[in-house]
């Protein structure tokens, strides 16, 4: 038999439930059921892992039969792996409000009726609201007899709105998902604000392209903090030689005061009580006061680059671990909000986020507002649409001038290596300089 | 209890308590190599299996999906009672078995699933990176085969194999980096060692690039770009969905002359591809659909759901990703016109990717991206390395006037493209 140096199976059992509603019109609104195992062994040199669907964890023959043919796998390995030591341990799972499962289909699907009506404000043509819950029960065990279970869930909804006049067509998007409850009940002015941002977007200006004073809302202040330091402190990344923050321990990366953390552990939509290799999970600053103090760790980037925390190891139901993030954020500074503005005095402020990408090797990020005003004289003016933000990650955290003070934290989906996981993100309204802004106005 | 008995038995269960009944199965066995540090790191094996449910009674459709085969009788009841929330529609019915009209391209019977062939492919993948001066940080080979069937209450039973041979690799010099990638329902379409090189060679050549000034320039989208570009706002825009719901914005444009005329779109799903199939994902026979004709809108997609909503019919044109229910999508989708050895020799900058394509607007087609791997291209050659900049624009307006199609075609993911070239196109330096 192949070398067994240690192995673990991770199975999530559980149930999704999905209720589309577009223009008024029960799409769908039903659940699905999964029950997927992932089992991995570290043989002599790297990992050898099989995915399968509906595995028996409590029958030990099962069990050495799998981990016998990830073994077999694991022979073809020629990078050699180690695993550093971690914590371990399981944070009580958040309590839940109200559970989603007490709620019927009925009921959620006339909730989400009325979120998706709401948003149907004059102007708008088109609205479509979606409800996701997920059940996931996960059971993990390893051969160092470790094992734990628990139980997450999550509920929350998206709302679109789509307003046309003239052949010019405008969205607006609001959504909120929460690890601890149901969450679908009085919503309604989420899909009123959707509503409200398409029919406004319709006169609103493309910025024209540059380098500009610009503030962040405290959403996309956040994307901006996964996206340009988040992933680039991912220690996988780092060990490939695949982040321009590798090597950069201890030296300034950011301007003073700065704090980055990411912290598994607070009851945000990011929450795991425990990691999925088995190890306890804590906060991490990231960026101490400008200094890049912590890399995100697994256990086998911890054993290979140091310098960092373990308890970063997620997976989507039935893929393996990689380093992700969870809820991740900027501390809170001292500036109000009024000072940032006025502090800016002719900028662009961006708010919202449509998402961004990263190339954290080139040091590289993108990223887009759902919309925007112009800043004139230290105040909010016209609005602005269709415009995105660039930057390198080396240089841009120096670029942030005020932190303010009204941190708030934003519900997403991150997608690494073909996984999605939910995670959170946010920060206090930031004012950045030099900021590359992309817009094709004139 | 194999897959076809449990067709059966949910057939025959679902009928009694449903005016209809639909099963989609899907198995498959993957196996995928990843490379770490420049040698080959984890090795991975997946089974799946899956089956999906819809009912159909008043004209409510209901849809569960399961992967364990244990709880076949829930996932029916689930589906059961979705249907009893879900608004009862104008319906025609599943379709009847037919004539299917093409052959799909899309298994390769040498095709092994084993994991020393992808071990080998990503020896292919490093040798060809070794040609130029940079560091592997990533990639792999996957190797997987799938059967999947459609069986519905009114007869049809169609199923297929379908094999996938995919290799990726990830490079960097200093702060430059290079990505390429290639996938193929058919191992010998995929040369791992000469996407090894590109991606190394884009990394090695696109180092010290120069800044350039925020201004108008020609430019050209390589098939990776701009595949990400179009795939983001042109698919949805054909959706017979967001056109009914006035989500696209091409609806009521039918017969109007909406892009360049060297330019059409078309869905060849009896071409070879990862979306080759002679049915759809409801068991409607695909055919040949032109979207576009040599810039004028033709028509748009539809699933049977929309289609009997709004009198248009099916095209053949459901898909399904993961255990989903079916929407709508294309198989193969090519942009094509006539196409030029270089699409214009004037001085432009050639683009190879984009970061952020996702964000662009998918009803307005306006997007601001950063570009990676830019150069000046003279004569058809890249020739001089961009630092880095912004491109922004509008996919329709672009649409609307290209500069040329280069003779380059390849395919990524479903999409088939030429490069594009673009005049006087809005670049933001830094």
């Amino acid at each position: 038999m192949a070398e067994v140096r240690y192995y673990d199976i991770r199975c999530v059992r559980g149930e999704i439930t999905l209720v589309d509603i577009d223009n008024g019109v029960v799409e769908s609104a039903g659940t699905s059921f999964f029950d997927k195992a992932v089992i991995r062994v570290l043989g002599s040199k790297g990992w050898g892992v099989l995915t399968r669907d509906h595995v028996d964890i409590d029958s030990k023959r099962e069990v050495e039969r799998l981990v016998e043919a990830a073994a077999r796998l694991a022979a073809v390995t020629e990078d050699h792996l180690d695993l550093a030591d971690a914590p371990r341990g399981v944070l009580p799972v958040p309590p839940l409000g109200e559970d989603p499962r007490d709620v019927d289909l009925e009921e959620k699907t006339r909730l989400l009726a009325g979120i998706e009506e709401a948003a149907r404000v004059a102007g708008v043509g088109n609205t479509r609201a979606r409800y996701t819950e997920g059940i996931d029960a996960v059971r993990f065990l390893d051969s160092s007899g470790n094992e734990y279970s628990y139980e997450a869930v999550r509920s929350g909804f998206s709302v679109v709105a789509i307003a046309s006049r003239d052949g010019v067509m405008q969205m607006g998007s609001e959504r909120d998902h929460i690890t601890t409850g149901f969450n679908l009940r009085n919503k309604q002015e989420f899909g009123r604000k959707a509503g409200e941002v398409a029919v406004s977007l319709l006169d609103a200006k493309i910025p024209k392209g540059g380098t500009k004073r610009a503030v962040l809302d405290p959403e996309l202040a956040g994307v901006f903090t996964h996206e340009a330091v988040g992933h680039a402190s991912e220690g996988d990344l780092v060990r490939e030689g695949a982040s321009v923050l590798g090597g950069k321990i201890g030296e300034r990366i950011g301007c003073a005061g700065l704090v980055i953390v990411d912290d598994p552990s607070l009851p945000e939509f990011g929450f795991i009580p425990v990691d999925a290799e088995g190890v306890a999970v804590e906060r991490t600053e990231i960026v101490r006061d400008g200094i890049l103090s912590s890399y995100l760790h697994n256990r086998e980037t911890l054993a290979a680059v140091g310098n960092g925390v373990p308890g970063h190891a997620r997976s989507e139901h039935g893929a393996p671990p990689i380093v992700r993030m969870s809820n991740t954020f900027i501390e809170n500074g001292d500036a109000a909000y009024d000072e940032i503005l006025e502090e800016c005095r002719d900028g662009i402020l961006l708010i919202g986020s449509r998402g961004g990408q990263v190339d954290p090797g080139r040091g590289v990020f993108q990223f887009n507002a759902e919309y925007g005003y112009f800043i004139e004289n230290g105040e909010k003016a016209g609005m602005v649409r269709d415009v995105s933000l660039s930057g390198e990650i080396l240089s841009t955290l120096h670029n942030i001038v005020l932190i303010g003070n009204d941190r708030k934290m934003s519900p997403g989906y991150c997608g690494k290596g073909g996984q999605s996981v939910p995670v959170s993100d946010g920060a206090p309204h930031l004012l950045l300089e030099n900021a590359t802004i992309g817009g094709r106005g004139e | 209890m194999n897959g076809d008995d449990l067709i059966e038995r949910i057939l025959r269960e679902g009928e009694r308590r449903a005016d209809e009944v639909e099963v989609f199965y899907a198995r498959g066995l993957s196996v995928a190599t990843e490379i770490k540090k420049g040698i080959l790191g984890n090795a991975e094996e997946s089974e799946a299996w899956n089956v999906a449910v819809r009912t159909v009674k008043d004209g409510r459709i209901g849809f569960s999906a399961t992967s364990d085969p244990d709880r076949w009788k829930e996932c029916l009841d689930a589906a059961l009672a979705s249907g009893r929330l879900a608004t009862p529609q104008q319906w025609g019915g599943f379709p009847k078995p037919a004539d299917l009209a093409g052959t799909p391209s899309a298994a390769d019977g040498d095709l092994v699933v084993a994991v020393e062939d992808a071990a080998r492919m990503v020896g292919e993948l490093l040798s060809g990176a070794a040609e130029h001066p940079v560091e592997v940080v990533g990639g792999g080979a996957d190797l997987a085969r799938s059967y999947l069937a459609v069986a519905n209450s009114s007869g049809v039973f169609y199923g297929m194999d379908r094999t996938v041979a995919a290799v990726s690799l990830e490079t960097i010099r200093e702060q430059s980096t290079g990505y390429e990638f290639d996938a193929s329902p058919f191992l010998a379409d995929i040369d791992a060692r000469s996407v090894g090189e590109q991606a190394a060679s884009l990394a090695a050549r696109s180092l010290g690039g120069r800044d350039i000034k925020t201004g108008r320039y020609d430019v050209v989208l390589s098939p990776v770009a701009a595949a990400s570009l179009l795939g983001q706002v042109l698919l949805p825009a054909l959706s017979g969905r967001n056109v009914k719901a006035g989500r696209s914005f091409l609806a009521d444009k039918v017969g109007e002359q909406v892009f360049d005329e060297r330019l059409s779109v078309y869905d060849d799903p009896f071409a070879p591809g990862l979306g080759s199939t002679a049915f759809d994902a409801e068991g409607v026979p695909t055919r040949r659909l032109v979207f576009v004709e040599q810039g004028v809108l033709r028509r748009f997609a539809y699933d049977l759901k929309t289609g009997y909503r709004y009198g248009e019919g099916s095209t053949g044109s459901a898909v399904r990703f993961g255990s989903e229910g079916p929407g709508i999508g294309v198989h193969n989708l090519f942009i094509d016109g006539p196409q030029v050895k270089e699409p214009g020799d004037e001085r432009a900058i050639w683009i190879h990717d984009v970061v952020g394509a996702h964000t662009a607007n998918p009803f307005s087609g306006d997007f601001s991206v950063e570009i990676s791997n830019p150069f000046w291209m003279e004569g058809g050659e890249p020739v001089e390395p961009i630092r880095t900049a912004m491109l922004s624009g509008n996919v329709f307006e672009m649409l609307g006037g290209i500069g040329g199609l280069g003779n380059d075609s390849r395919r990524v993911g479903r999409l088939t493209i030429p490069s594009i070239r673009l005049n006087n196109q809005q670049i933001i330096g830094k």
